[in-house]
């Protein structure tokens, strides 16, 4: 791999040396030469005005004018060596590799790409360019639906204007819009919020963790708990190091608030309260971890997005810069796959499963995944993992394969068990 | 399971949607340059025969001495007609040289970047789908989001904003009946459709041809026979069945209902011709001919897709419930994305991929790892000996669990 990394640097070395070459610009020089050529003889004929000063004037004009074309020409030519040179870096460096394109399974889906893209930049925070894009989707799909209508009348097999798919559509946008009302205030929240923590105001923050107290606490989310104690521990601190007023505004917020955290976090509320006892010698008390606060403010504004989206229902980073990412990543597996399976003759058909593995890191891996260790198959619901009485697992028609009758032997195992034994279970 | 060298990039093979990032500004470069030289034949071919006609009328005496001054006025006027015209192709391919070479460098960029974990992979890579948004929206039309995602991730050497508006312009202009924008296009590029094989001007001529026949009037009628003899019978030797049916054509009214008469009198070809006029338009600048954003999400949302992204046991148990110890939202199963995913293959894997390897099972059948298990306990204030579902909130004695062995 190492010996690719040098083609993006020649590349650039290439391109910094073509942009030296000589361009367009040449050829506009000598047009005013010939400019130049052609005023002077204007001027002597015209100021002369007899027929030996026209002629000879003329005469002596062809020539120059035939060498400034002839140097124009030049300067052309070597301005499209230089296009040529482009042309060469990138074929040396940055070959062509045509992209699988026969096959568009996005192409049916354009109003549900646009709402993952609307659904992307609100989540952006990028407020005034998903209404722009919001505005002209809904223009077009309605420009579009009213050509549709036109068009019922010579109907004749063209699948471009099927009024019953475009009908099929408008109400999913109109969802959509208000969809995406929804999305557009919870996500301008979210940054209003975020904008508070980064000026180290917790206020909004904890006020939006109480009122989803309720939906944190099923999540077993100590969110809200986090806020409270980093709230504590800057007022704690003060704006210039703990002194009598920080301390005395930090366990007045800690009496109020920490006693409805007690059963839980009894634990961590001892330290932080018996840290008053070591205020002036923090640093070497041992509660001085407790008080460190330089990436308290972003760790806890990272978990808040987290949260925050989690309760939307949705991933806490953009899943269409993760699908995108991973698509790129996978695309050399599907590229290659498809050149050995178009020079056999056999297309990939859209079966359920792709034929080839796309390996993504480990951060893009969300689900667990279980193959069959028999079947090399993986497990989906019409073919479950089943757990046989030893506790090694298999899926549901390996099962039923392995099976004399009722009974069957483990194939990792020596224990034996009976199919009714056998549980389904969820990974 | 997941490849330890799945997070390393191989730069050779990383580029692949960005190829049009540089080859476009290249084919720019040849188009414009192409257009500045023949712009230069014409103009100098004139002066040049100009200045020996003068001349040789000059001498004897054909030529009077004002009337070269005439001639001579003339060709000042071309020459800087010339000059003006190299001056913008100049600039245009200046502005062009100025962005490949911004886009070089930010390619080169990911030189330096080795893992996918690396901090400024994020960057790089959520430039790219900006890039790939804003090539999204400038091929369905929606110019004005495009450039104001471009304003605002301030990216404009990295897209090719004035090349859709001006596609985009053609492509509308067809679509509401017109052919004489597309034809003057047809025309710049005469040498480069033909080496494409494009049939867009025999089609656009054809259409014409049909317009002139919708009228019904017998004037515009015979114009269309004029039309067709200049512009449609020299394309007999390749489309030799169309342009029999064009001639055919004259036979019928608009109302017929005889094929193939029905679709060329259809409105639907005013579609049809906007599309062919739009691949011939990507091949020649040597653009792909579906959006990138397709291409990568094809491939991207089959690489995360698992079985269980669709699974009614998972979707059973509302994602509000899940617990914030389970893993994070999956991008597939998140809104954005789930109906989108519905339709692609899942991904393939060959080996059992686990988020946790101390795996039990509680009596309902779901199974965790038991330190998660535990935590979540401990969390929720739970007693000891008792543990609680990550998903569903059921509560269970710790007696109940039982080992699972993944193979």
């Amino acid at each position: 791999m190492a010996s690719e990394k040098p083609k993006l640097e020649s590349l650039q070395r290439d391109f910094d040396e073509i942009s030296k070459l000589p361009r367009l610009s040449a050829a506009a020089e000598n047009v005013d030469k010939i400019i130049e050529l052609l005023s002077a003889a204007r001027e002597q004929v015209a100021g002369a005005l007899d027929t030996h000063t026209a002629s000879s004037t003329m005469i002596k004009l062809q020539n120059p004018v035939k060498t400034a074309f002839e140097s124009i020409e030049n300067d052309l030519k070597k301005a499209s060596t230089s296009h040529k040179k482009m042309g060469k870096a990138l074929n040396e460096s940055f070959p062509l590799k045509p992209l699988p394109m026969d096959h568009d399974a996005m192409a049916d889906h354009v109003p549900l790409i646009n709402r993952a893209i609307a659904m992307h930049l609100l989540r952006e925070g990028q407020f005034s360019v998903a209404s722009t894009f919001l505005n002209e989707v809904q223009g077009q799909t309605r420009r579009e639906a009213s050509v549709d209508l036109d068009d019922t009348m010579d109907e004749d097999g063209h699948e471009h204007v099927n009024p019953t798919v475009s009908a099929s559509f408008s109400p999913s946008d109109k969802y959509n819009l208000s969809e995406s009302r929804d999305l557009h205030n919870h996500f301008s929240e979210m940054y209003r919020i975020l904008q508070h923590l980064k000026a180290e105001d917790l206020d909004p923050a904890i006020s939006w963790a109480a009122r989803n107290s309720k939906h944190l606490e099923t999540r077993g989310s100590n969110l809200e708990f986090e806020l409270s104690k980093l709230k504590y521990v800057w007022l704690f601190k003060g704006p210039c190091g703990p002194d009598e007023k920080s301390l005395h505004s930090a366990l007045a917020y800690g009496r109020k608030t920490f006693n409805r955290f007690g059963a839980r976090h009894s634990a961590e509320i001892d330290k932080l309260l018996g840290a008053m006892v070591f205020a002036h010698n923090l640093p070497a008390s041992p509660y001085a971890k407790t008080f460190v606060t330089e990436s308290a403010f972003t760790d806890i504004a990272s978990s808040f997005t987290r949260e925050f989206c989690s309760l939307l229902g949705l991933s806490a980073e953009s899943p269409l810069y993760l699908a995108a990412t991973a698509g790129s990543l996978a695309l050399p597996q599907l590229m290659k796959y498809t050149q050995k399976t178009r020079s056999k003759g056999t297309e990939w058909t859209t079966a359920n499963e792709l034929a080839f593995e796309t390996p993504l890191p480990e951060s893009m891996l969300y689900h667990s995944i279980f193959v069959c260790p028999v079947s090399k198959e993986q497990t989906t619901d019409s073919n479950p993992p089943m757990m046989i009485p030893c506790g090694h697992v298999l899926a549901k028609e390996t099962l039923t394969r392995l099976c004399k009758g009722t009974r069957f032997k483990c194939p990792y195992c020596p224990s034996e068990g009976l199919l009714k034994d056998a549980r389904q279970i969820i990974l | 399971m997941a490849d330890f060298g799945a997070s390393k990039i191989n730069h050779d093979s990383h580029l692949l949607l960005d190829q049009p990032l540089l080859r476009l500004p290249y084919e720019l470069l040849r188009k414009n340059f192409r257009s500045a030289h023949v712009a230069y034949l014409k103009d100098s071919k004139y002066v040049t025969n100009l200045v020996k006609e003068t001349a040789g009328g000059s001498i004897n005496g054909k030529v009077k001495p004002q009337d070269v001054v005439k001639n001579l006025d003339l060709m000042l006027a071309k020459m800087r007609g010339l000059k003006r015209k190299i001056e913008t192709y100049s600039e245009e391919e200046n502005r062009l040289y100025r962005q490949s070479n911004a886009r070089v460098s930010h390619l080169r960029e990911l030189s330096s970047i080795h893992t996918v974990d690396d901090v400024k992979y994020e960057q790089w890579s959520r430039n790219r789908l900006d890039r790939l948004v804003v090539d999204y929206m400038l091929r369905h039309g929606y110019i004005e989001s495009a450039s104001a995602l471009a304003k605002e991730r301030d990216m404009s050497d990295l897209v090719d904003i004035d090349t859709f508006v001006n596609m985009s312009r053609i492509r509308q202009s067809l679509l509401n009946g017109s052919v004489n924008e597309a034809l003057a296009w047809c025309n710049e590029n005469k040498k480069e459709l033909r080496a494409l094989q494009s049939n867009l001007d025999f089609m656009l001529r054809t259409q014409q041809y049909i317009e002139m026949m919708r009228t019904t009037s017998t004037s515009k009628m015979l114009e269309a026979v004029e039309h067709a003899k200049k512009y449609i019978t020299p394309f007999n030797d390749t489309y030799p069945l169309e342009v029999q049916n064009i001639a055919g054509l004259l036979a019928f009214t608009p109302d017929t209902t005889i094929e193939p008469y029905v679709s060329l009198y259809s409105p639907a070809r005013w579609q049809m011709l906007a599309d062919i006029f739009t691949e011939a338009h990507l091949k020649l600048l040597s653009l792909p001919n579906i959006p990138l954003l397709h291409v990568a999400l094809s491939s991207g949302l089959s690489a995360l897709k698992t079985p269980a992204c669709h699974s009614h046991q998972q979707n059973q148990t509302d994602n509000h419930n899940t617990s914030s110890l389970t893993t994070s939202v999956c991008p597939i199963c998140s809104t954005e994305l789930n109906a989108l995913a519905r339709n692609v293959p899942y991904a393939h894997h060959s080996k059992s991929h686990l988020l946790e390897h101390d795996l039990v099972l509680l009596p309902n059948g779901r199974v965790y790892g038991r330190s998660r298990l535990d935590e979540y306990a401990a969390k929720s204030g739970l007693p000891a000996g008792q543990v609680k579902d990550l998903v569903t909130g059921e509560l269970f004695s710790a007696e109940k669990l039982r080992k699972v062995f993944i193979t």
